[in-house]
């Protein structure tokens, strides 16, 4: 009877336990979205993180776009993922879950300083700890080797300025009869940098927008100029309407071009789709005020919304750890945010020579910014730039086609930034 | 038998309730007539309650109920949706989150002060010139649409060889989708495309042609296109119109002697003009509307639609007001499309009165 009794007792305490494990056991829905293999990377590593903690990530993987159009939605209706991958990361913040209750803050301050801000809310009053930055992205150019070695170019050096760059590009351009030199996306975020570079400031002391300055004019007087000369494609901007987004990458892929001002997120598409010809990452041009480029990336935050806050914030602190990170980036090819692994250099196991050299230039791009042009990551952190990335091109385009005059357009992009922000 | 019977009963309740059921039926219908129509009325006894219970006046808008429910729910739900955000401040899409800002919205779409900086307003710019590109699009498409739709009905309503194999073929872009057509299209029309590379050959032209952009051809283009893939729609209900038209009346303008296009102008068109007035106003209020192809194509003007779509914010550019401008627009132009419908109506009962 007695062993039947302390039978019984073990079974009940086992049999809780099991009960409580699964009670402890959640589910997190993660949305996610990729540039090439950023999910598949951490789906794999959410097997460890289940492993450790008995919690599940269920992995949706969209496109960019039902990331950047739906979610804000989804998260209005009360129908959003627990976790995400986002860009728009100052923008969500109302929608955040604070993680500080439930992470390491001395270890996230140490490594994460940097980015941090860049999801807190406007004002300096905000100190949460919102997101993981799966990886920095930086603006850059792309340049076609071959056409320069067929061309007899010599590329500019590192820190050569915009005008030493498409002086060369015109020559290549010139020679070897291609239709344009440099291509662009369409929005202001990659113009930015340049921008950045001709003395652009964008924001006063107190973090307001200014956007038109001597700078910015200069830079948009000059830019007009090269679409008006041909150095840029009639394809590119000019081919777009409204504020609407143009990828400038098929012309460079299919040699219309012998730059394209991009970004880090390219190296991985680039790698793996450009075969005909060879290419790499050239240092940022420079100006009379720096060596512009424009920061950003994208962040894993979890919503305020969730159902399973533990789960969630455990499931961003497993990745935010040092070898985690180091795993991500490595897998990913992309540059990582953990400012430990930026000094002590990430192991790129398995990339080719050139990716490798991509990833260095696009890094220092993000070092030589910081320095000579802090205003990126101003830019970069405000809450409302995605509104300012449509308006430029909407005017700009209008005065490159001569629908109006660039003074005209410099006015309306004054005035349409300042209803487009005003509350 | 019986055991199978009796093994498709075990372990289920469904069987008993289906017996039931039409045990309910008899006892309630009280059938007649052969063994077929006695079950058919026991099976479909609560339509008959129904009859009963409401009379048979009352009964089809009975069975429109589900159909309301559904389409009130899908196409007045979004009207009564935006007609709240016209009227409304903020980003959200949660009227919660929503203040009330009477005519506001009106007013940063149309005044040329901006209300919230008090500096210039730049979105009545954007708004009327979307309006006037978009007037534009329809006094020519619309007209160039009849005409074509009108040519192609009449000559493949004549008896040609392989008249079913042409009538598909100018049907057969209605079948695309907007965004495929815009696309195909898109892939011919580049600088870089098929028209500027077989220009360039035959010499016609020195540099290639941005045909979309340039702003010489994207209006022209656009209606191309657009007449292209939405002819065969309106070609259909011509040809339509053209075969009620009695034949005997062919037959005796031939016995007279009347010459074809007598025949054209007195006969075929008078008795085609209620077809061409629906068709009219059908694709008048569809050109007003015209997007996919538009903005697949990425053409150098903007239609009134896509402003409203840019405006809105919903595709990853929220601006602090964009949605109640957006659909303060979208008001407006369902205020014009209804007046467009409205004349429709006027005008079909007119004709049918004549």
């Amino acid at each position: 009877m007695k062993i039947q009794t302390t039978f019984a007792l073990f079974a009940g305490v086992v049999a809780s336990g099991f009960v409580a494990q699964a009670a402890l056991a959640d589910e997190v829905d993660f949305l996610c979205y990729q540039d090439l293999n950023e999910c598949e990377v951490i789906e794999g590593m959410a097997a460890d993180f289940t492993a450790a903690t008995g919690h599940t990530v269920k992995v949706t993987t969209v496109g960019y776009d039902i990331v950047r159009d739906q979610l804000e939605n989804q998260l209005q209706t009360d129908a959003a993922p627990d976790v995400a991958r986002v860009t728009n990361l100052g923008g969500f913040n109302k929608y955040y879950m604070d993680l500080a209750p439930y992470v390491d803050a001395d270890f996230w301050e140490a490594n994460y300083s940097a980015t941090l801000p860049w999801f807190r809310a406007p004002g300096g009053e905000d100190q949460g700890i919102y997101g993981w930055m799966t990886q920095l992205t930086v603006t850059g150019p792309y340049v076609n080797v071959t056409m320069f070695d067929d061309a007899g170019v010599d590329m500019p050096e590192e820190g050569a300025s915009w005008d030493d760059w498409m002086g060369a590009l015109r020559e290549v351009k010139d020679t070897l009869g291609i239709p344009s030199g440099m291509a662009m996306d369409r929005t202001a975020h990659r113009w930015a940098g340049p921008a950045f570079s001709y003395g652009a400031k964008f924001f006063n002391d107190a973090g307001e927008p200014i956007l038109v300055d001597d700078g910015f004019r200069t830079f948009a007087e000059t830019f007009v100029g090269w679409h008006e000369e041909g150095l840029m494609p009639a394809d590119g901007w000019p081919a777009g309407a409204g504020t609407s987004y143009r990828n400038a990458a098929p012309l460079f892929l299919d040699g219309s071009v012998a730059m394209h001002m991009s970004g880090s997120w390219m190296i991985g598409n680039y790698a793996n789709n450009i075969t005909d010809f060879e290419w790499k990452a050239v240092p940022i041009p420079c100006g009379a005020g720096g060596c512009g480029a424009m920061p950003g990336g994208a962040g894993l935050v979890a919503f305020a919304t969730t159902d399973v806050p533990e789960a969630s914030a455990a499931f961003i602190n497993f990745m935010a750890q040092t070898e985690n990170a180091e795993k991500f980036a490595s897998a990913t090819s992309n540059i990582t945010a953990h400012q430990g692994l930026q000094a002590s250099g990430v192991d790129y196991q398995g990339v080719s020579a050139q990716v490798a050299d991509a990833l260095s230039v696009f890094a220092a791009n993000a070092g030589k910014a910081a320095d000579s042009t802090p205003q990126a990551y101003t830019f970069q952190g405000y809450a409302k730039n995605f509104a300012i990335y449509g308006v430029v091109p909407d005017y700009i385009t209008q005065a490159i086609n001569g629908d109006i005059t660039l003074d005209e357009a410099l006015a309306a992009i004054d005035a349409d930034v300042a209803a487009k922000i005003a509350e | 038998m019986f055991e199978a019977l009796a093994n498709a009963f075990s372990g289920t309740a469904w069987p008993y309730a289906l017996v039931g059921y039409v045990a309910i039926g008899f006892f309630v219908t009280q059938p007649t007539g052969g063994f077929g129509s006695r079950v058919m009325s026991a099976i479909g006894w609560p339509i008959e309650v129904m009859q009963n219970v409401t009379g048979s006046r009352l009964l089809p808008y009975l069975f429109l109920i589900p159909n309301l429910l559904i389409f009130g729910l899908y196409t007045f739900a979004p009207l009564f949706i935006n007609i709240g955000f016209s009227f409304t401040d903020g980003q959200s899409i949660n009227f919660t989150e929503r203040d009330f800002a009477g005519t506001d919205n009106f007013s940063r779409l149309t005044s040329e002060v901006q209300i919230d900086t008090g500096g210039e307003n730049r979105e009545d710019d954007k708004f009327q010139r979307a309006v006037a590109d978009t007037v534009i699009f329809v006094i020519f498409q619309v007209p160039v649409m009849i005409l074509f739709a009108l040519i192609t009905a009449l000559v493949l309503n004549r008896d040609i060889r392989g008249r079913a194999f042409w009538r598909s073929i100018f049907f057969y872009p209605v079948m695309l989708s907007p965004v495929v057509v815009g696309f195909l299209w898109t892939l011919i029309l580049k600088r870089t495309g098929v028209l500027s590379l077989t220009l360039m050959n035959w010499g016609w032209i020195e540099e290639p042609i941005q045909w979309l952009s340039d702003p010489s051809w994207s209006m022209f283009w656009s209606i191309f296109v657009y007449t292209w893939a939405h002819l065969g729609f309106y070609m259909l209900i011509l040809l339509a119109g053209l075969q009620a038209i009695p034949k005997d009346l062919y037959e005796a303008a031939k016995m007279d002697g009347t010459p074809g296009w007598r025949m054209l102008t007195r006969i075929t068109l008078p008795l085609l003009m209620p077809t061409l007035l629906v068709v009219t106003i059908l694709s008048m209020i569809k050109a007003f509307q015209a997007f996919e192809e538009l903005y697949a194509m990425q053409v150098r003007w903007i239609s009134v639609v896509s402003y409203i779509f840019e405006t809105s914010g919903l595709r990853g550019q929220p601006t602090a007001h964009g949605l109640g401008i957006a659909a303060m627009a979208s008001l407006l132009i369902a205020i014009v499309l209804m007046i467009l419908s409205l004349l429709q109506l006027w005008l079909t009962s007119r004709q049918t009165k004549l």
